[in-house]
């Protein structure tokens, strides 16, 4: 639950960060209009710019300009100037009513100087022009790099403090939030290399270090100046990124929500990113943003499924995606990414979380199994029906034969010292169980008086097993059988090995007692299943099947 | 007498049987070992049996399937078990004799002797009676018992529900097995000594026990002392 006040909470930070430079506008500004030449009159306030037009078309290189009416609808207070921002491509002078207020780069002489200047600039109106009524903002510019490439004007005019401090305030914000992101990045891929087999935490982490940098170079701008011949070039990589981010999401999700047909289906999915990520290349915010929403609604249907499965926290995570949606719809393009991917990424995490919790249970239950395990090991030896009915038959050996009576007490220790020698092993050599079931059948030769025999066949004495599943399948067969007409019963083990498998098949070559009941899981099996599970987890598989001989027992391990 | 030994050890079988043959020396009419349960249940159906000597645990069997059958029937059982902590359930279940293994000759002496010398059981733990229907065993517990009275070779219970059972145990072996709360008031009758209202004397040395419900029982002179004695 607390993951669930955790999104909320990134949420309602995220929107109040990307919503806090919502503001009233005390200006309005008109379309530009340009003109090819170059007069130092065309900056005048006055001039009669009625042939100019919308559009202007360079080979690169030359001086043109552009004129820009502007509306200040309030003037502003003493001692506190207006500035005017300014993001348009190419490098220009900036006029205010025919006086010139600042210059970005070097208009017209771009060849032969290095590009100067940045994409985004801001500059102080004179006090005395910052009057209430119409201005005209005139751009002496020349554009070298990228000519043909059409790009608005944008301009505003404000305070010139809140024009410079507003953006640096986001960005503050906003890489306090990549820095949550670079943390959990640096601290799961840690946590991937001391265990490197968990690839979802990789991609957790590669994801959050991408997300990090994407917000990085997002906000880069407002710090770094950036020439408007190298903007392409940021755009690149913001796409690239979420292009990466679009296929890990879904990869991350199609580990923790198996499907079936996994890796065509992920493959057709990237196949579609590709081409969402290259159809309208240039349009990098709106690619972007298709990018995004392919991402969504390719990742809600792997939780989808996942809900549907059963999975645990897919309905968390089905949640968050929606949660996503809500604000897509609510907010507008780069709140919609940012906080959509955060809240994506948080939903990760929470399944991580919740993957780890599973782990951290299963590895507890299996400390709790070997426990008992051994428990159980050692319980053969002085469980009361084996150990005193042993006790009583030893005492009357004793009191019959005494020398038989030791022979019998010293099988009985050997069996003790095999126990004590294999109870805290998961594997032991195969010959120590052999001579275990051996040693037991000494001891049940004096208690049964039955000739017990032993044979092995195609036995690899290099190969190990986990201890005493042979046994307890030697206690059923003594249990369970009856002896033959010649009083003996005869047990064999059977090795062999396949390409994918070693098997171990357990003969009881005896008559079967014809009202036992074996239907119902033993103590024994159980204990037999426990071992193979514990040592090979799923790959193996046991068999207990009646024969025209007797009993037949299978233990097929997987390689 | 006539004894059946079941016990799937053949050893320890051979040890029972040597030292029941030892003990019982002539008197011994028959000895019998099977290792089965379902041996042993058709051995019981088809034979006159004294004494039934039972391992709870035979071939992964539980032994207490037979043990509510065998407690049903005419004879005494004893355990001999090396699970001595089902003793108490086996006493419930009204058995004479618990021997845990490993035991020596002594024990078995013990167990056949409180058989013979018609003793009570030690423990007085019989919480159930086992009655044989028509096609399965029926447990009664032992409070919804009133009193017991002797028919014969066998024993009408009368219960608390006002219904009466036959049992296959005589009215001596059932006195063996049964509480301190009981008392063998009359040659054919046991009673709970909680469930008599009065004892009544009759003129000629005649008394009579009345019950909270209203029946009146008789009470055998030579009884009357010690009655007397302890509840008076």
């Amino acid at each position: 639950m607390d993951f669930k006040s955790l999104h909320f909470f990134f949420v309602i930070v995220t929107v109040l960060i990307t919503t806090s430079c919502a503001k009233n506008t005390n200006f309005r500004s008109y379309n530009p209009i340009y003109k090819l030449g170059d007069h130092p009159e065309w900056a005048a306030k006055d001039w009669d710019d009625r042939d100019w037009s919308n559009k202007v078309f360079v080979d690169g290189g030359e001086i043109f300009w552009s004129r820009t009416k502007v509306n200040i609808t309030e003037t502003p207070k003493p001692f506190e100037p207006y500035g005017v921002f300014i993001n348009t491509f190419g490098e220009y002078e900036v006029f205010w009513d025919g006086v010139l207020i600042g210059k970005n780069g070097n208009p017209g002489q771009e060849a032969d100087h290095e590009p100067s200047g940045e994409l985004w600039a801001t500059y102080h109106i004179p006090e005395e022009l910052a009057t209430k009524g119409t201005h005209v903002l005139a751009l002496r510019t020349s554009l070298y790099y990228y000519p043909d490439h059409s790009r608005k004007l944008r301009i505003i005019v404000d305070y010139y403090d809140y024009l410079l401090r507003d953006p640096l305030i986001d960005t503050s914000f906003m890489h306090m939030f990549a820095g949550v992101f670079l943390i959990a990045s640096l601290y799961f891929f840690f946590l991937f290399l001391s265990d490197k087999k968990e690839y979802p935490i990789l991609i957790f982490s590669i994801s959050c270090f991408l997300f990090f940098a994407l917000i990085v170079i997002e906000y880069i701008n407002h710090y770094i100046s950036i020439h408007y011949s190298q903007h392409h070039f940021r755009l690149e990589i913001i796409g690239s990124l979420t292009f990466c981010i679009a296929i890990l999401v879904p990869l991350y999700f199609s580990l923790q929500f198996p499907f079936p047909k996994k890796r065509s289906i992920m493959i057709g999915y990237i196949g579609v990113l590709l081409f969402v990520f290259l159809i309208v290349h240039d349009r990098y915010d709106f690619t972007a943003y298709n990018m995004g929403m392919t991402m969504w609604f390719f990742s809600t249907s792997i939780v989808l499924y996942g809900v549907y499965k059963k999975i645990k926290g897919a309905i968390i995570v089905l949640l968050a995606l929606l949660l996503c949606a809500l604000i897509n719809a609510l907010t507008y393009y780069d709140i919609s990414l940012f906080a959509g991917f955060g809240v994506i990424l948080l939903g990760m995490f929470y399944i991580l979380s919740v993957r780890t919790k599973e782990q951290r249970i299963a590895y507890e239950n299996s400390l709790v199994q070997s426990t008992r395990l051994r428990l159980e090991l050692l319980k053969k030896n002085i469980q009361p029906h084996f150990l005193m009915n042993t006790l009583t038959s030893l005492i009357d050996w004793v009191e019959e034969s005494p020398q038989k009576g030791v022979s019998f007490i010293e099988a009985l220790a050997k069996e003790f010292d095999l126990f004590n020698k294999i109870e805290d092993q998961t594997l032991i050599p195969i010959t120590q169980e052999i001579e275990l079931c051996r040693t037991h059948l000494d001891i049940m030769k004096y208690r049964k008086e039955v000739d017990y025999l032993w044979e092995e066949e195609g036995i690899d004495y290099n190969q190990k097993i986990p201890p005493a599943i042979l046994h307890t399948l030697l206690e059923n067969g003594i249990t369970h059988s009856m002896p033959l007409d010649n009083n003996s019963i005869l047990f064999r083990l059977i090795y062999e090995t396949g390409n994918t498998y070693k098997c171990y098949t357990f003969l009881t070559i005896a008559n079967a007692r014809n009202n036992t009941t074996r239907t119902k899981e033993g103590t024994g099996t159980k204990y037999i299943k426990a071992r193979l599970s514990e040592s090979y987890g799923s790959k193996w598989d046991f068999s207990s099947e009646t024969t025209s001989l007797g009993w037949k027992n299978t233990i097929k391990i997987y390689l | 007498m006539n004894i059946l030994i079941i016990e799937d050890e053949s050893r320890i079988a051979k040890r029972i049987e040597r030292m029941t043959r030892d003990f019982f020396a002539n008197t011994l009419l028959s000895l019998h070992h099977v290792e089965a349960l379902s041996d042993a249940l058709e051995f019981i159906k088809n034979n006159s049996l004294d004494i039934v000597l039972l391992d709870l645990n035979l071939n992964g069997e539980n032994g207490f399937d037979i043990l509510s059958s065998a407690v049903s029937e005419s004879f005494h059982t004893i355990i001999i078990s090396a699970n001595s902590d089902q003793a108490i359930s086996a006493f419930e279940y009204g058995v004479i004799d618990f021997v845990p293994k490993p035991f020596n000759r002594e024990r078995i002496e013990q167990a056949f002797n409180r058989v013979l010398l018609k003793e009570k059981t030690e423990s007085h733990k019989v919480k159930l009676l086992a009655i044989k229907k028509r096609s399965r065993i029926q447990l009664i517990p032992i409070e919804d018992v009133l009193f017991i009275k002797g028919a014969g070779m066998y024993t009408e219970l009368f219960l608390t529900n006002g219904k009466k059972e036959l049992h296959d145990k005589s009215l001596e072996k059932l006195e063996q097995l049964l509480p301190h709360t009981f008392e063998r008031i009359h040659k054919s009758y046991i009673v709970k000594m909680s469930e008599v209202k009065e004892v009544i004397v009759k003129p000629g040395s005649k008394y009579i026990a009345e019950l909270k419900n209203g029946e009146f029982l008789p009470i055998g002179r030579t009884k009357y002392k010690n009655l007397k004695a302890r509840w008076l």
